[in-house]
């Protein structure tokens, strides 16, 4: 073993600053902006269908599973561009975004289940009356 | 004007994606929903399609439309279904096939953090929920569905609204994009460094370093000398020589792992922000708990009734606390 550091001693005068190619380390290799539009392109229809979702569906579960989707989405967008920059900071704001979508779900849940208690019906169209 | 999918092409997509969603949306049986949901279906993904043609070697692999294909499929599914039960479960489909792409993305913790927590705690909340709020369907009608799932709120007007937004997400991603710069190769390896025990544990595991050697100090920092940008490793050993162990001398599961970046840049980089996340979800389980509690109502002559009780209780028991401190009374 201390032969094998003694010559990589010895060798590595003759290469100072050697630098393996990408392929040989594994390095991510950098990815093209045209991928990084498809991810975006996807991460879009997905915002846009949650959107869609919110406006359109009345049950109020089903309202905020709508806004998980369009949290998931903007995972999508994050990440993807995280991976674009070679940056890990895109990783961890999806980290934040799921405790926020964790939070809300909490609030959300326990909102719903006091206006379920209120109307005995989940129709956003019953609380027409406080002209929100 | 955009390089990767010709604009009258990008709108005649979007236009009948559209049509297609809301056609697709739950209107009491009026409208042919499925015909609705092939023609979104099919004009996302002509759309993505038409993208990759002109990408050519830039597109991405087969897996992306694969994932992307069920997210955005179950993700229509989801604001279709006139069942909350079933939405919920192709949420959970959407959330398993997102983490997919996250995977392709080299995203490994983040991933699985999704399955776990989405898919895992956070929608199983929602099913939970979404059995308690539901009415008990009566004997003879077990398949009734309720009016406020089966019709949808002014589906044109939304579907307009969303797919104006679509259009100009996709123009300006796709204009954005292609003036981006790609980016230098970074050295993931720069931050072992940072992590002096994890290489000296890889290198002894690979019997690179015997007992009595271990990485060098550098005695003006004080720091271990591991250079991974540059890829040398300096090895003090036992004799009182050093050797440097460079880059292809190394063993390769000597890297970066996503995690160990991640948490890096986490706890390094963004501190204050993991503290306030903390707050927002105590702050969150507070509120959930004095939301959902349920609020007893009393009059005065109640409120009093229930005091007098308790205070007799509490007579009661201390009466029979001090017996059973007497003597015999004891345990």
């Amino acid at each position: 073993m201390n032969d094998l550091l003694l010559a990589s001693t010895l060798g590595s005068t003759s290469f100072p600053n050697f630098v393996p190619t990408l392929a040989q380390s594994g390095f991510p290799v950098p990815m093209s902006e045209i991928t990084l539009a498809h991810y975006l392109v996807v991460s879009a229809i997905m915002f846009t269908l949650g959107l869609i979702g919110f406006l359109t569906r009345r049950n109020l579960i089903v309202m905020f599973l709508c806004t998980e989707l369009m949290f998931q989405a903007s995972g999508i967008a994050l990440i993807a561009f995280g991976r674009f920059h070679l940056e890990y900071t895109g990783q961890t704001f999806v980290i934040f975004v799921l405790t926020v979508a964790a939070a809300e779900a909490a609030m959300a849940l326990a909102l719903v289940v006091l206006l379920f208690r209120r109307k005995e019906s989940l129709d956003a169209e019953a609380w027409k009356d406080m002209q929100g | 004007m955009l390089h990767v999918i010709a604009p009258a092409i990008l709108f005649t997509l979007l236009v009948s994606g559209g049509v297609g969603v809301a056609l697709a949306l739950p209107r009491a049986g009026r409208m042919p929903q499925v015909v609705g949901a092939a023609t979104a279906g099919l004009a996302g993904g002509l759309l993505i399609l038409a993208m990759s043609i002109r990408a050519g070697a830039d597109a991405p692999n087969v897996y992306f439309y694969i994932f992307s294909a069920i997210a955005l499929g179950a993700a229509l599914r989801v604001i279709t279904h006139d069942r909350p039960v079933y939405a919920a479960l192709y949420f959970v489909l959407t959330v398993i096939a997102t983490s997919g792409l996250f995977l392709i993305l080299s995203a490994e913790f983040m991933a699985f953090a999704m399955i776990i927590v989405y898919a895992g705690a956070i929608l199983i909340t929602y099913l939970f929920v979404i059995m308690l709020a539901t009415q008990a369907p009566e004997e003879e009608d077990v398949e009734v569905l309720a009016d406020y799932d089966t019709t949808a709120r002014e589906p044109i007007a939304a579907t307009v609204a969303g797919f104006l937004l679509l259009s100009v997400l996709t123009v300006m991603i796709l204009h954005g994009t292609a003036g981006l710069q790609k980016p230098q190769p970074v050295n993931p390896d720069a931050l072992l460094a940072d992590m002096p025990r994890k290489v000296e544990s890889t290198l002894r595991n690979h019997g690179m370093l015997d007992t009595g050697d271990q990485i060098a100090i550098d005695e003006t920092t004080g720091k271990p000398k591991i250079d991974g940008v540059k890829g040398e490793i300096v090895i003090a050993m036992e004799s009182g020589l050093t050797a440097t162990l460079s880059r292809s001398e190394w063993p390769s599961d000597l890297r970066v792992k996503n995690v160990e970046g991640l948490g890096f840049d986490l706890l390094r980089n963004h501190p204050g922000t993991i503290e306030i996340a903390g707050v927002i979800l105590l702050m969150a389980m507070l509120g959930a708990v004095v939301l959902s509690r349920k609020q007893v109502e009393m009059d005065e002559d109640a409120k009093a009734a229930q005091s007098r009780l308790l205070s007799e209780r509490r007579l009661s028991d201390s009466a029979s606390a001090a017996i059973g401190r007497g003597p015999g009374g004891g345990e």
